[in-house]
């Protein structure tokens, strides 16, 4: 009888070994409903209304029917209002396909968003390119100036500029004649470095890049270049 | 390029802006503004009585298409001022729909055949059907095809060809009965004599009775051994000959042998040449009998005749991994059973359970749910575990089976889809990636033809030089401003953009003059010159030689290669490549020198001076490969 009652106890081990056992199996496991799924209630993407025509019209130097067109294109291909860093790279990579525009994509959504807040609005496209397209030569060498100053502070360094070059080169792609080599972005910041760093302090001020673009023919020519693109 | 983005060229042109101060040369002229006043307008597109009405821009931003391009001005109606099509407004109303939304879908209650041609006559690739709507009209169309290529198929079977060798029409006969009564006896006949040869071995075996002299019941293929043998012979011989003939009549003798059912055929009628050479002898008597059971693969020579068989040996071995996996969980649970129930039992007296492997057998027998009873054990624990082992066989076998069953079906659908869609996908990146590069080959063909148009003052007197050659394309705005933006680009960066082929050629070119031992350099129009590595350097960056900035420099090659043209709604002329390898020296000149046909292309040639920075652009024209190196 001593047996029977240790047998009992082996029994009872081992038949709990078989349900660890088994559990491994996957057979005795409760099906687990898949109930997190349901959970993720996708928000509904958020719409952003512009501001009115009549009030467009006053921050800006377009035309009514100007504003019209403009808006029509940017809400069929952002129907949500607003355009956000990942779309805005898409687009602006559309038209380089054999580089990568990506880096300029972005220097470009951050010179365009002026509240910093990760998106583009309609005002915020609407307004840069207002500047752009008619605004004054000082106007737009601001814009310029606003684009490659990377972080904002006022200056210009050559780090920024670096990257502002590397960007634009790197929109040329691999297949160039003549190939890009990997210093001709710092060899091309020096040329600049050069001829806008007046007082040699390593940093470009806006007062000596407005000076020093203005003074240039050849630039002040290609300000004008785009006058019609609307 | 997707149009959609054609709303924001205006600003991608804008924000080039941003690349003025850092130019260093100035930058190209931007093409004129034609017709400024239609661009805002509204056209009226009239399909058979139905008016739809759009922005002129929407249209535009596909220019490769009818609707996008001048070819919509051969439709256009004056008294009515109107664009009137006389095609399908149903279909018509997804294809303006296409140039709105830049996505085609495709309706499901539209025929296949109409919707093609819809697309074709207007000019929009299928490919670009959006993902929602592409499987289904991939699946149609292949349905379609298939339905027509069927159509074909019996109408060439019921025509055989008139002038067909004797081997042809013998493999036609075996492969498809009914082409003819001959291949229609041919295989009534040896499914007759398969049928003949099974029974034959399966009544071989049965008891037939006793002989006279003796007690034991001898089998009946004993009994009438010469009959049998004579049977065996003769399907043999049928079955040799047919394998013969198939063998001459393949048309890929290889692939037939290689194939399973020659392989059962011959497996089939080995033994009975093995039987024959081997002698009655006891030490390979053994290995013969062996060999008798092949015979019964005989049957699977049915399998020619019945569609069913092939489609079930099909099914079995694509779903072999299922079968796999079942026979894999099988095992683990029998090992584990046999162990427990071993242990178990090994208390008990007289217990049949003397070691695992035969421990095996009752489990297997009790999982099945077969439970022979020749194995029975005695112990309650042995029982309590016997009892779980067969509870846990009923749903380790009963559940898989159905899922196994479903399973065939669902593999076998799903690799078929699945095997399509790559095939799809493949051609359909291709394609898009082909009407993108003409995109990019646009704009470096626009390039070659409008690089020295740049130079003069006026664009119209370009336009005459030409002539014809720049028909069409400066007019559609879009692609002009494009090309535009990217000029400036180039001008930017000191750069210009060219073709992967070019730049591979040029690699190889510069490394193979610097082989043959010249000393070359080549530059751009940039101040400093470099060694020979600069086209290669980020590439090879090994045969990196650093020339010094002296002034031996020698030859340059000039090439003018001709290069097929990409784009399909203006291809005129071959436009030839180019590819310039100016110098920068202080001795050595160069003069380009092109070879000009007659056609009105126009010949410019510049040449680089001493000490001008400026790359030369020389300009092309319809000449076949002309090598001209100048020193």
């Amino acid at each position: 009888m001593v047996l029977e009652g240790m047998e009992l106890i082996a029994i009872i081990v081992v038949i709990g070994l078989f349900f660890v056992v088994f559990k491994q199996f996957g057979v005795w496991e409760p099906l687990l409903l898949d109930e997190s799924s349901d959970c993720e209630l996708e928000l509904s993407a958020v719409r952003y209304q512009p501001e009115g025509l009549e009030q467009l019209q006053s921050q800006t130097k377009f035309t009514r029917k100007e504003l019209q067109s403009l808006y029509r294109g940017f809400k069929n291909e952002c129907p949500s209002g607003l355009v956000d860093e990942e779309t805005f790279k898409t687009i602006y990579s559309q038209f380089f396909p054999q580089g990568d525009a990506t880096t300029y994509a972005h220097f470009l959504f951050n010179a365009f968003d002026m509240d910093r807040n990760g998106a583009i609005r309609f005002e915020d496209f609407v307004i840069g390119l207002s500047v752009l397209l008619r605004g004054s030569d000082t106007e737009k060498l601001r814009w310029a100036f606003n684009l490659y100053d990377i972080n904002k502070d006022g200056y210009i360094t050559k780090e920024e500029m670096l990257a502002i070059m590397t960007s634009i080169y790197d929109m040329m792609g691999r297949y160039t004649s003549p190939s890009v080599r990997d210093d001709d972005p710092s060899e091309h910041v020096e040329k600049f470095f050069q001829k806008m760093d007046r007082n040699r302090d390593g940093v470009v001020t806006i007062d000596e890049f407005i000076e020093t673009c203005k003074k240039d023919e050849n630039i002040m020519a290609s300000m004008q270049l785009f006058e019609n693109v609307i | 390029m997707a149009a959609g983005v054609a709303a924001w060229l205006p600003f991608a042109r804008a924000a080039a802006i941003g690349w003025m101060p850092v130019a260093t040369r100035p930058m190209p002229v931007p093409p004129r503004e034609k017709k400024k006043s239609q661009d805002q307008g509204l056209l009226v597109l009239n399909v058979s009585g139905q008016k739809f009405q759009t922005w002129s821009n929407t249209l535009e931003r596909y220019p490769d298409t009818l609707l996008g391009s001048t070819e919509r001005d051969f439709f256009f109606h004056e008294e009515t001022n109107e664009y009137f099509f006389d095609r399908d407004p149903d279909i018509f109303r997804h294809i303006l729909n296409f140039y709105r939304t830049g996505k085609l879908h495709y309706p499901r209650q539209e025929c296949i055949a109409a919707y093609d041609e819809e697309l074709s006559f207007f000019g929009i690739i299928p490919e670009i059907i959006g993902d929602c709507c592409y499987e289904e009209y991939k699946d149609r169309r292949r349905e379609n095809q298939e339905r027509l290529q069927d159509d074909e198929d019996d109408e060439k079977e019921d025509v055989a060809p008139l002038n067909m060798t004797f081997r042809e029409y013998m493999w036609r006969a075996f492969e498809n009965p009914h082409t003819s009564t001959t291949a229609l006896v041919l295989y009534y006949v040896t499914g007759f004599f398969i049928a003949i040869s099974v029974m034959a071995n399966v009544v071989e075996t049965v008891p037939c009775g006793t002989l006279p002299n003796r007690a034991k019941e001898i089998s009946c293929g004993d009994r009438y051994a010469l009959a049998f043998f004579c049977l065996d012979t003769a399907c043999v011989m049928i079955f040799t000959v047919e394998y013969l003939l198939r063998l001459i009549a393949a048309p890929s003798r290889y692939n037939f042998m290689k194939s399973v059912m020659s392989i059962i055929d011959v497996v089939a009628i080995m033994p009975y040449y093995i039987g024959l050479v081997m002698t009655d002898n006891d030490q390979v008597s053994g290995a013969f009998v062996t060999l008798r059971v092949f015979r019964v693969f005989r049957i699977f020579k049915f399998s020619r005749h019945s569609a069913g068989l092939r489609i079930l040996g099909y099914t079995l071995k694509s779903c072999a991994s299922e079968l796999g996996f079942l026979l894999f969980s099988l095992t683990m649970a029998i090992i584990i059973f046999a162990t427990v129930m071993f242990y178990a039992e090994k208390g008990s007296t007289s217990s049949k359970f003397t070691s695992i492997p035969a421990a095996f057998w009752y489990t297997i027998v009790t999982m099945t749910t077969l439970g022979y009873g020749d194995m029975v054990p005695k112990t309650i624990v042995g029982k309590i575990f016997g009892s779980i082992c067969s509870l846990s066989g009923v749903l380790v076998i009963a559940l898989p089976v159905p899922v196994i069953v479903s399973n065939f079906s669902r593999i076998y659908h799903q690799s078929q889809r699945a095997e399509k869609r790559r095939a799809q996908k493949k051609t359909r990146i291709a394609k898009i990636r082909a009407s993108k590069s003409r995109g990019t080959n646009a704009y470096m063909h626009y390039k070659q033809y409008n690089g020295h148009f740049l130079t003069h003052s006026s664009l119209e007197e370009a336009c005459k030089e030409a002539g014809q050659l720049l028909v069409g394309k400066p007019n559609i705005p879009f692609e002009s401003h494009h090309h535009h933006l990217l000029h400036c680009l180039e001008k930017t960066t000191n750069h210009e953009f060219i073709d992967e082929q070019t730049f591979e050629t040029n690699c190889m070119e510069v490394t193979m003059v610097n082989k043959s031992g010249s000393r070359t350099s080549s530059m751009s129009g940039s101040s400093s010159p470099h060694g020979l590595s600069s086209c290669c350097s980020r590439r090879h960056r090994r045969k990196s030689f650093s020339l010094p900035n002296s002034n031996n420099q020698e030859l340059s090659t000039i090439q003018i290669r001709e290069r097929p043209i990409v784009n399909s709604r203006s291809s005129l002329n071959a436009k030839p490549d180019f590819e310039t390898v100016p110098l920068k020296s202080g001795h050595s000149y160069v003069t380009s020198s092109v070879v000009t046909l007659p056609p009105a292309a126009s010949s410019l040639l510049t040449s680089s001076d001493n000490g001008g920075s400026s790359s030369s652009t020389c300009n092309y024209s319809q000449s076949n490969i002309v090598r001209v190196s100048a020193l």
